[in-house]
Order: C-alpha cells, then structure tokens, then sequence
C-alpha cells in the first residue's frame, strides 16, 4: 500500500480515538443558537375575562392562582382587596364574569361565585384583620349604608381616611337589608360581613338620616360627602284607584315590610307585575307567605330584566309566569278587589334601551284572579334630602367616571348615579368615587400624584378599577403586564383537561314554600377547591412549566425565587415552541430588537 | 412454567421476563395485543415499566430511542405501515447504537389495503442497521425476545423480531414461560456505554463531519459482523439454561439432499411436513430454515447449501424489479462458492398477502423445481391467475 492509498483510506487524525456514535466531547454551551433567531419570546401577562368583566373589579384570576399555589388565605386576602363583601356577593351577585368565563369554549365556565362565597365565608370565620392605619388627616362623610356607601367607605379606610357612614335605618345594609329576601342573603352573614367593614375602620351610625334628623351643616367637618342613598320608591303603576289601595301595593314596600320580619296577610292569590329583581324576590317571598303566585310580565322570558338564576328558582319553587300581557284596570266587585284585567301584547320596534317595545294586541283581554298585587316595575331615588345646591338630573346625579359631581366636595355612587342597578355595580362604583376621593384630596393638598392614567386602573382598560393596581401593588405579580382581555383564540387549549363544574346545592323545593331560610348551599370548601382548580389562569403564567418542558434547546430556566421564568437568548433559536404551547397566551413572540 | 398462548402474547412474556423499563407504541392490527398485554401488565403492577402512549410510529420510536438513551431497556412493536412510518427512525436507533427491541409483526402494505402477512414490511427496512430474526413458533418468540434483549444490548444494536400475522401471531401454541429467576440471570439490568447524564451534559446525534462519519458506519459494521459469534455464545448460554437453541440457520433432513428447500418465518413448519413425507418415499429433500436475516448468514448459508444440486428459495416477499428478497441475497452468497459445488437456485415467491402456503403448494414447489432444466426466470410466481 501506497503512502497516499494510506493516506485516503485512513481518517486524517490517525490514532484518534472515534466513538461509534456522534457524541459531543463537552457540552453544547459552546454553540450559541441564539444566533439563529430573528423572533424571540416574551412573557406578557394578559387580563383574564372574568377580570374584565367584574363590575366590583376584583382580580378574580389572582386569587384563583393563589389558590391553585395552596395560599386560600392569600387567596382570600387578594379577593378582600378589591371587594369589602365577598360572602354576600358570593351569594347575590349576578356574576357576569362568569358570562365572561373563557372555559365556557372548553366545557362550561367556573362556577366564580361559589368559590367567591367560600372564600368570603372562610375569611368571617377567621379573625378580622386589624384596621388599616389612620395617615390621612381628612375625614369623609358617606350618606347610605348599602353596597356604594360601605365599599367607598371600605376602601377609603384602607387608603387610610377616617369615613363615617349615615343610615336613616336603623340597621346598616341598605337594599342589602331592605330588598334581599332572608332566603337568598341570610342576616346573619349580612351582619357579620358589616362587623368587618367597621373592624376596618369604617364608623357606621344608623337610624340617622341627614338633613331630617342631622342637618347638612353637620357635615360641615368633613372633607368630602359621598352620597350614595339607593332607590327605594316603587314606580307608580298607575292602576287602580282609591278602592283598591290595600290590595294593589309597591312590591318593595312590601318586601321591606318581610324583610324586617313581617309576615303580612296577602291572601290565596298574588299577581306580581314586572319582570325584575324586584319582581322575583316579591314572588318569591309571596310563595313562602302561602300564596298561588303569578308573573305578569309584558314582553317575554328574554327581556326580563332579573337574574336568570333566580328566575329559574323562581319557576322551580312554583311561581307561575304570563307573559307578554300588561295590567290595565284593577276588577272588582260590590268593593271587594278581584283581580286585574290584562291586555296581551307583542313585541314592536325596539325602544330606547334596545328591548323591542310591547305593543297591544286588539281583542287580546283576560282577568287574571288576586288577593294582592305588588307592583314591581322600577324604582325611583328619593332626592328631596339633598340640599338644593346639589344638582339633580332625572332624578339621579351626574358624575365623572371617579363619582365626582359637579357640586364637588360631593361624590356620589350606587343607584343614584346613571348605571346598572345591581349590587356589583354600586360596589364598584363605591370603589371608584373612593379613588376618585383620594385623588381629589390630595390634589388639594398639593401633592404629586404619580397614580396610572384611570384607563389603567381599570381591567382592561374597561372593565372596573383595581384597588391593587391603585397602590402600585400586583398580588401575583405578573410580568410585564399588558391590559388586554386574553381571547379563547389567543390560548392553547390542548393542555386542559375536561372536568364538569360544580354545581350549587339546593334545599328541596318542598323545604322551601314555608321558609326563609337560604335557599342555596354553595358549595363545600373540597368542591369549591376543586372549581377553583378547573380556572384556568387566562392570559396568566400560573408556572405550569410547559415552556420548560417543550423547549427544545433548554433555554428557558426556572428562576429560583420561584417568580417565574427566563429565557437565556443565547441559546433560544426563535422556534416559537414556547409561545404556541402556553396553555394560556402568557408568551409572545417578538422581532429581536424592535 | 407451561401456557398456552398467542404468537403475540409470547412477545408480550418475553418483554416481561426481560424486565423492560420503557415501553411507547401505537396501536395497529395485527400487533395491537403484544402492547395491550403489556399495558395491562404495566397498569396491573406485574412490569415495573413506564408506558408511553403516543399519536404515531414516528412518535413511539422516538419516545423508545428517548428512553434508550437515558439507558432503560426499551420495546416496541408495530406491523407494516407503522413500521414505515418508523424508518427515518429506525436508522437514528441504529446510528445512535441503541440496543432497543421490537417485534414487528409481518402484515402486507398497502395498498391493497390488507392486514394478512407477508414479509415485506420487514425486508424494506433491511438497510436500517436492525439485526432481524424471523421466528417460526410461539416458544422460539418467547425465546428470541429475551435473547435479542442479551444479543441487542451486548452489541449496541438494536434487533427486530418478525413473526407472521395470524398464522403465528394469532395461532395458540404450549409455550413453555421461563422462570423469572432463570432469565434475569441470563439478562441482568442493561449496562450501557453511553448515556444521558445531566451531571456531564452531551450533545447526541449531532453534526459529524466526513473525517468521522466512515469510521462510526465501519464500527456499525464491525458490531454487526460481530452478531453471529455473540449469538452462538448466547445461544450456549440459554440451552445450557433452558435447553432450548434455534440457530441463526437450522438444518432439516438436509444430509445428502439433492433438493434443499430454504424457508423462514411459518411457512417452515409446513414444509418440515413436505420434507418428512418426501423423506419416507425416499426422496433426498431436506430443508433450511433461515432464522436470522441481518447480518446475512453469508457463512452458514454457504456451507449449508453447497453440495446440493437444486435449491428452492420460498419467498413471502418480493422486491418489485428484482425478485424474491431472501433468494436474492442467497444467489450473492453463493457466488463465490466454487462453480462444481454452487447448486442451481429457484426462487419461488408464494404467499403475499396472507395468501396461504399449503403443503399442495409446497408439493408443487418441489415437482416444478426437479423437473425442470433451469429456472425459466430469476422470480417465479406461484399460484398467480390472471
């Protein structure tokens, strides 16, 4: 053999020893294939829908992370926050974050009010935590003690302001007290759920109503009066006359009158006309009364303005519904009421509100039988005890988006103000005035405010104000957040798994027709862990560690405070894998250095 | 310990007294019973392994060459299209010296869309670097997957074990089940040369420039030339444990034969009749079985067909554009063979797609092959109508 037959036969390093297979002789950190990318990942925690969707504002997805990390009293801390009442709206709330809920694409949404009830009942059954600081000088006088009047109290104490809250009643609660049946709100958790909000710091003096039993002038040591009084006059409904008068009678009136603990004869037959809140819980606190109870609603099932749950509890415990029919003249008989005489309807063009109106249907009259009728078709505030300087407007008072009136030091919230009428909303309109009372108050005093623009308070942008975001505070601590709703599209959802919500215990219907007693257990402390774990963190990194795992040059390290997650952009080659398999579009792919 | 089973479930014993650790697969008829035994034997307790469920072939190899990197003692099965879908793999198993196991049970490809067997699937994946045993009974399946564990991961190569569908996969036979103590003396835990260790990180299977990449094919090489020693040595082993030995060729009646048949996988039983018959009318018929396909067994071949006059080469198999596959390899190994010894050889290709193989056709088969002058052609045909 040749030296050059030697030489091509041979491998060039003779004597080398070759492995027989391809192995490196070191690590691979000695080639940096980060150098092959253009696009690079970025963690960007989004806003969670339901986030977005909560009129209070709570940050419904961080206490749900919280408790997936086993921290249920962090949990319940976070969720304290944002809202003084959870184990009451965990109770009433129409929860339209669950409407919001993004696992109704997977399967069916969180059932979001339960574990918000369990938390609120396992945080009365704790210690109250002690009051927050006294730091600021100011005082603030609120006028109504319902869910606007305590949360802006609420809040404004934690943000370190001496309030007072006035109630005419003689019992703290507002329509809490007044409007919610005992069988849906019991009074015990009322009660307990007010003791924490004055153990935060928040003065209450009932059965004083300002400008008849105080004067104004007495307000004159405040700083700033929030006004929140609630609705509490029944519509007219204009039916009826002079005979009738102790038959035909305002739904509301008559529910306060049950709710104080009366039990007012109302006869065999009760006719209960509208289609709202009002409505159900006057239907239902009839049913209970012993009465044969029917709706009558003038347009249908769709538009009814009530919570469709308690319509369906309504319709389960027994109360019969008419619809599309509108009372026009009240029948009776050598003085003795019979009933009401009813036009059926159908539905026309739509109205202002965008519901189609109902319009009559010629020939279409028929009586239906009552002993009562309890009219519950709206209602109005009662203003005649504001001074006259306060400018009024359809009976309400216009305010800025932080509750600010025009007749400032005066802010006002809840029923009195222009929007939804529900208990979520004035609490978050209680919280917003109360911003917009800090904001207020230290502008006055000459101090810089460094706080986010309002857009940026708010959950997206639109959703209501986070009192955590207020004091520059994340809970969670999400990274490099951006405010923008999470979309279904915009999460992977090949990771979860299906799992069926829990659903609510309910008493019997046979236990019910008797009794006030709450209607709705909640659910047990396991179930609604359990609901809690089926949220799934939309737009949030929860830690599940799928980028980890998926990353194919291992350049994603877990940091070790436990905080999340960094890339090492030497190795990461832009694969995007990260990116596509988070399970809740908490990564983003970005072009590098743009 | 005696149990009468499938030809399927003697691989699925055979994995469990091999004690493998990682088990990924993918479902396919006829296969599918081999890995739901073994499922079951995982989820009940019986085999301490991890089962790895996955969405294709491609995925389950990938999923066992995982596994065999980190050094676990992996199986896998498949039949005919999953097989194909596995061949980029099957070569990263080989090149990577992953001594993993896996049965393929013998199906037809498609199209036709078939289930029955022949042997094509298999003899496609000849190049990959697999070594390949064609097994004839349920006790040489049980047997050949514990040794091709012993044969695979002494070498670093990984072995395939080819069975028939239906006739052996789904055919009940008395299978003696060694004991457990008796195999893992035979099989201790694997040791292997190299492996994942985060301790001391390595890149695996990455760019190999020409300066080296001869240099680990000549060591593939070398291993595989290596198979047929090891083999002998294994086989020692596990007769003098079980008494039981198959051989990479077994000779039949072949003494002084002028007629030698060759056959593999079932088709061999069938024949062993053939021969007996053609034996007691005093006909000079013998048999070979061949066992083992790679390595080729250029040497046992040779000396076990030289001599005769004529050789019938049945094959359940065929290369479209050339012939019977296991015929062609053998007319190469004989070439050099010295002209007065090299006998006249038939290549017959019969069964494809489960079609069967009687002892008629066999019959046949012998008839056509002594009456005739030369084969008419390098591929005959049989039983094809058209």
């Amino acid at each position: 053999m040749s030296d050059r037959e030697r030489d091509v036969a041979k491998p060039r390093d003779a004597g080398r020893e070759i492995p027989p297979i391809a192995i490196s002789d070191r690590s691979t950190l000695v080639n940096p294939t980060g150098s092959w990318k253009y696009i690079e990942p970025r963690y960007e925690d989004r806003v969670a829908p339901c986030n977005a969707g909560c009129p209070v504002g709570i940050d419904i997805e961080g206490y749900m992370y919280l408790i997936g990390l086993g921290k249920v009293e962090e949990a319940a801390e976070l969720l304290l926050r944002e809202n003084p009442m959870p184990a009451i709206t965990g109770r009433v709330c129409h929860h339209p974050c669950e409407d919001a809920c993004n696992r109704a694409s997977l399967d069916e949404p969180v059932a979001i009010h339960a574990v918000e009830r369990r938390l609120g009942d396992m945080a009365l059954a704790a210690p109250a935590p002690p009051p927050a600081e006294k730091s600021r000088s100011e005082r603030v006088a609120v006028i109504g003690s319902g869910p606007a009047g305590l949360a802006c109290a609420y809040h404004l104490a934690r943000l370190g302001y001496a309030t007072t809250v006035y109630e005419a009643a003689p019992e703290a609660g507002g329509m809490l007290r007044l409007g919610i049946p005992e069988y849906r709100l019991p009074r015990v958790i009322l009660d307990r759920q007010i003791a924490r909000i004055e153990a935060a710091g928040v003065e209450i003096r009932t059965g004083v109503r300002v400008g008849r039993d105080v004067p104004w002038s007495e307000l004159d040591g405040f700083d700033v009066v929030f006004v929140a009084p609630g609705a509490h006059v029944g519509k007219d409904s204009r039916i009826g006359d002079a005979e009738e008068v102790d038959a035909i009678r305002p739904g509301l009136e008559f529910l306060k009158q049950v709710n104080a603990g009366g039990r007012p004869d109302v006869g065999d037959h009760v006719v209960v006309i509208g289609g709202g809140n009002t409505a159900m819980d006057c239907a239902r606190s009839a049913l209970r009364l012993g009465a044969c109870v029917t709706v009558v609603y003038r347009r249908t099932p769709v538009e009814m303005p009530a919570i469709p749950q308690d319509v369906k509890e309504a319709k389960e415990e027994g109360v019969d519904f008419i619809f599309l029919a509108a009372p026009t003249v009240a029948r009776s008989e050598n003085g003795r009421f019979l009933g009401l005489e009813c036009q059926r309807m159908e539905l026309g063009e739509p109205d202002d509100s965008g519901r189609r109106r109902p319009v009559p249907v010629d020939e279409g009259r028929f009586t239906v039988i009552a002993d009562t009728v309890l009219t519950a078709i709206g209602e109005d505030c009662d203003l005649t005890f504001l001074p006259p300087d306060v400018q009024t407007e359809w009976g309400l008072i216009q305010v800025s988006e932080l509750g600010e009136s025009i007749s400032a030091p005066l802010f006002a919230g809840g029923d009195v103000v222009d929007q939804p009428r529900s208990v979520a909303d004035a609490l978050g309109s209680g919280k917003r005035a109360a911003v917009g009372i800090d904001r207020f108050l230290r502008e006055r005093a000459g101090e810089a405010s460094d706080a986010l623009d309002v857009t940026g308070l708010r959950f997206a942008g639109d959703g209501n104000i986070s009192a955590a975001r207020y004091v520059h505070d994340d809970p969670i601590q999400r990274e490099s957040p951006v405010n923008e709703v999470v979309t279904w599209e915009q999460m992977n959802p090949h990771h979860f798994r299906h799992a069926p919500r829990h659903e609510d215990r309910y008493l019997s219907v046979e236990e019910i027709r008797s009794a006030f007693a709450e209607v709705n257990f909640g659910l047990s402390e396991k179930e609604a862990l359990e609901e809690a774990d089926r949220c799934l963190n939309c737009g949030v990194c929860n830690r599940c560690e799928l980028c980890l795992i998926f990353c194919p040059d291992m350049a994603i390290t877990r940091r070790d405070d436990g905080s999340g997650f960094d890339v090492d952009l030497r190795y990461c080659k832009g694969c995007g894998l990260c990116a596509a398999e988070c399970p809740r579009g908490a990564i983003v792919m970005t072009r590098e250095d743009l | 310990m005696k149990k009468v089973m499938i030809g399927n479930h003697a691989v699925s014993w055979g994995a469990l007294r091999s004690r493998v650790e990682v088990i990924s697969a993918y479902p396919i008829t006829p296969q599918t019973q081999i890995v739901e035994a073994l499922s079951e034997m995982v989820a009940g307790g019986t085999l301490d392994a991890s089962f790895i469920k996955v969405e294709s072939e491609h995925s389950a190899m990938a999923a066992c060459i995982g596994a065999s990197v980190t050094g676990a003692r992996t199986f896998t099965a498949t039949s005919a299209q999953g097989l194909a879908l596995m061949h980029e793999l099957l070569h990263w198993a080989s090149g990577g010296r992953l001594p993993i196991v896996m049965a393929d049970i013998n199906r037809a490809m498609a199209p036709g869309w078939t289930i029955w067997t022949d042997q094509t699937d298999s003899l496609s994946q000849r190049d990959t670097g697999w070594i390949q045993f064609y097994c004839e009974t349920n006790q040489e399946v049980f047997d050949t997957t514990i040794q091709s564990f012993k044969l695979a991961e002494r070498l670093d190569l990984p072995a395939m074990l080819v069975l028939d569908a239906f006739y052996l996969s789904h055919t009940s036979e008395p299978v003696d089940v060694t004991e457990p103590e008796v195999v893992d003396e035979f099989l201790p835990k694997r040791e292997s040369r190299f492996r994942i260790d985060t301790s001391d990180p390595r890149a695996f299977g990455a760019l190999v420039k020409p300066d080296a990449y001869m240099e680990m094919r000549w060591q593939l090489q070398e291993a595989m030339r290596s198979v047929p020693g090891t083999l002998r040595e294994i086989e020692d082993e596990w007769e003098k444990l079980t008494g039981r030995r198959y051989g990479a060729i077994e000779e039949y009646r072949s003494e002084d034969a002028e007629l030698l048949l060759v056959t593999s996988s079932t088709i061999t039983s069938t024949a062993r009749h053939v021969v007996d018959e053609r034996r007691e009318r005093g006909e000079a018929i013998g048999l070979v079985k061949m066992k083992m396909f790679r390595p080729f067994p250029t040497e046992d071949i040779r000396r076990a067909l030289a001599g005769a006059e004529r050789v019938a080469v049945l094959d359940r198999n065929f290369s479209p554009g050339h012939g019977g596959i296991f015929a062609e390899e053998i007319r190469s190994a004989l070439y050099d063979v010295p002209p007065e010894d090299r006998p006249t050889l038939f290549g017959y290709v019969v069964g494809l797609g489960g079609r069967d193989v009687t002892p008629d056709v066999i019959d046949g088969i012998i008839d056509r092959t002594r009456k005739a002058e030369q084969p008419e052609r390098a591929d005959l045909w049989v039983g094809v109508e058209l």
